[in-house]
């Protein structure tokens, strides 16, 4: 899932302190899991910022609503015309969210970021979070022994670990464990160490972020969805 | 000849090559690369010009190189993965070639994290790039001087012949497959190895042993790094801090005892652990060269560029060969 | 026990607020312990008349205050 962590409040009341009907909007999927931005965490972050409002003496409405997800049209349609009677919404969804919100209202409200979109990520347990895949676009994690290198490894490395590694631990940190030696000590165990022998040629890396903006096209699903939507076009101008 | 550069014809005649380490300063005054290479010159085959080590903003590599060069000091400039991508790599390598470089190192690089937690502030708020990884860019300049193309298929009008170098640390973990992490950079390319510091000669033996048995000597040159202690504090630093490197006991007792021998003199308590220092350097040098598969050493005397010459002359290693150009 | 762990989170996000977190408290009691929980309020009374009224109280008189001046 998405992993987020929601703004220093200083930064979030700077954000606001300019305008009058704010709208805290939070996302109830991956950041509602780790607890930075659902419908719970926008009541409370619109609550807080009342209280700062009222201190300061602003006249500022302040409400919170959320919705299941800000990544589909169809969760926005229920709140569309409530959503535009504000003149900011101050999202807490991911940052793709953020996005996908300022586009479907293409420069009539601005949308500004709660929280910090932070990587995709496993709970390992309730309240720890840790980045585990990249998005790269080309994975490897067959090679790897289902570790990956490209995020867990500090310095991306490709072919096993670098000077760096200590007693198991990255050198940019005692708090994180080396990659690659997680890599080795799993390839061991599964029995296919010598994988790790050969030599990895340098990547391509345009299916990553290095390539521009990237996009996943099912022509299939695409084709199917326009023909149902002639479909009932077609049976609607029947009646 | 793979380069020609006076590193490779000092391997090639099979006499122990002999490296030191020049780093370049905080400034862009030249002045203090030239003093260090001429206090280096004559003791040792080339040195290798670090790039930015511990991930602070100095000299480029390829500068102070050019710098040395010029001086008379054969250099062997170093490249981290940190820095570049593939395509700035690549126009250095031709510019470094252009300008007469011959030797490269090619390394990982400290990360720009872990240079902030010294003294300097350094700038762990950077973007680092690790396009290719250190096996990569040894296949990436093999690739350059032996087929004449880029990594990306373009050919080259001249192509640039490096002797090519990789780090390796056989005591780092996961020490089992250290030697295997050497094969890879052989297998990519390397043609001589420069490895961590080694105090505890009797551990690295048994990985040059592991390294011997897949071959690894007899397709590469590899040259054990030697660090000259020059205080009980560094070597226990050594041992408790830094990767890959522990310091028996012994060594560090022996420097306790040089400390206490001055009684309260500051002074004398520098001098004598710095002798010290110079003794067991030269030990370590004389035990390097006597393991089967060992083709020289790489003495790194970090800012104390002096301790070359009695180091270089109490191991028997002067002078250095002069070797005729082909 | 949960709820006290709430009750420490709460405090924090008052204090960003600018709310003294010495407003809310905790308190643990069973439902036989009749004087003690007298004991309590007194003691919570007077440690909010100590700190005195609260900001938010404060900025609302004051603009209501403003609001009647200027009228």
């Amino acid at each position: 899932m998405i992993v987020g962590k929601q703004k220093p409040f200083d930064e979030i009341w700077d954000m606001v302190k300019g305008f009058k009907k704010v709208l805290v909007y939070g996302c109830n999927t991956c950041v509602a899991i780790c607890h930075a931005g659902g419908s719970k965490e926008a009541e409370l972050l619109a609550s807080m910022l009342r209280m700062r409002a009222k201190q300061e003496g602003l006249d500022l409405l302040i409400d919170s609503a959320g919705i299941e997800r800000h990544c589909e049209p169809e969760f926005f349609e229920p709140l569309d015309e409530k959503v535009k009677t504000y003149d900011l919404i101050l999202s807490t969804a991911c940052g793709v969210g953020v996005n996908f919100l300022a586009d479907r209202l293409a420069g009539a409200i601005p949308v500004y970021p709660g929280i910090n979109t932070s990587f995709y990520g496993a709970v390992p347990e309730a309240g720890f979070f840790v980045e585990l895949c990249g998005g790269c676009g080309n994975c490897i994690l067959h090679l790897t022994g289902g570790i990956c290198p490209i995020v867990r490894c500090s310095k991306s490395l490709m072919n096993g670990p670098c000077g760096g590694t200590d007693k198991g631990k990255c050198e940019v940190s005692s708090e994180t464990d080396c990659a690659w030696f997680l890599i080795v000590e799993r390839m061991k165990k599964l029995g296919t160490l010598e994988k790790l022998f050969e030599v990895q040629p340098p990547r391509d890396w345009s299916t990553a972020t290095h390539g521009g903006p990237r996009r996943i096209s099912l022509e299939h699903i695409r084709a199917y969805e326009a023909e149902e939507e002639k479909k009932a076009t077609l049976t609607g101008e029947g009646k | 000849m793979k380069s020609g550069s006076n590193l490779e014809r000092v391997i090639a005649s099979g006499k122990m090559a002999v490296t030191a380490e020049l780093g370049p300063p905080m400034s862009a005054d030249p002045h203090e690369v030239i003093h260090k290479a001429g206090q280096l010159k004559g003791f040792c085959d080339a040195a290798n010009i670090t790039d930015c080590q511990t991930a602070v903003v100095r000299i480029s590599s390829i500068a102070a190189a050019f710098i040395a060069q010029r001086e008379g000091l054969e250099p062997v400039m170093q490249m981290t993965c940190r820095d570049r991508n593939r395509i700035a790599m690549q126009a250095d390598l031709l510019g470094a070639a252009a300008l007469g470089l011959k030797n490269c190192l090619c390394i990982a690089g400290d990360h720009q994290k872990f240079g902030a937690s010294g003294k300097l502030k350094g700038h762990p708020g950077a973007k680092n790039v690790y396009d290719v990884d250190t096996c990569q860019l040894v296949g990436i300049m093999k690739k350059m001087r032996d087929e004449g193309l880029q990594q990306g298929g373009d050919k080259l009008e001249v192509a640039p012949k490096f002797f090519i170098g990789a780090s390796w640390t056989p005591m780092g973990d996961p020490m089992d497959f250290r030697p295997y992490n050497l094969k890879k950079k052989v297998d990519a390319g390397a043609d001589f190895i420069q490895t961590q510091g080694i105090y505890d000669m009797e551990l690295f033996k048994s990985q040059m042993e592991k390294a011997r048995n897949l071959g690894l000597h007899e397709r590469t040159a590899i040259l054990a790094g030697i660090i000259v202690p020059k205080s009980a504090m560094m070597l226990k630093y050594m041992d408790s801090s830094v990767a890959g490197v522990t310091v028996p006991k012994e060594l560090i007792d022996r420097m306790n005892k040089a400390k206490a021998a001055a009684g309260d003199d500051k002074k004398k308590m520098r001098e004598l652990q710095e002798q010290e220092g110079i003794k067991i350097a030269v030990e370590l040098v004389q035990q390097a060269l006597e393991i089967p598969g060992i083709k020289g050493v790489h003495i790194q005397a970090i800012e104390w560029e002096s301790a070359m010459e009695p180091i270089v002359k109490a191991a028997g290693l002067y002078p250095r060969p002069v070797l005729p150009a082909e | 026990m949960f709820a006290a762990r709430r009750i420490e989170y709460v405090k924090t996000l008052l204090k960003k607020v600018g709310i003294d977190p010495a407003r809310l408290e905790m308190y643990n009691l069973s439902a036989a312990m009749g004087p003690r929980w007298a004991e309590m309020c007194d003691e919570f009374v007077d440690r909010i008349r100590n700190l005195g009224p609260s900001p938010i109280w404060l900025a609302s008189r004051k603009q209501s205050e403003k609001g009647v001046t200027e009228q």
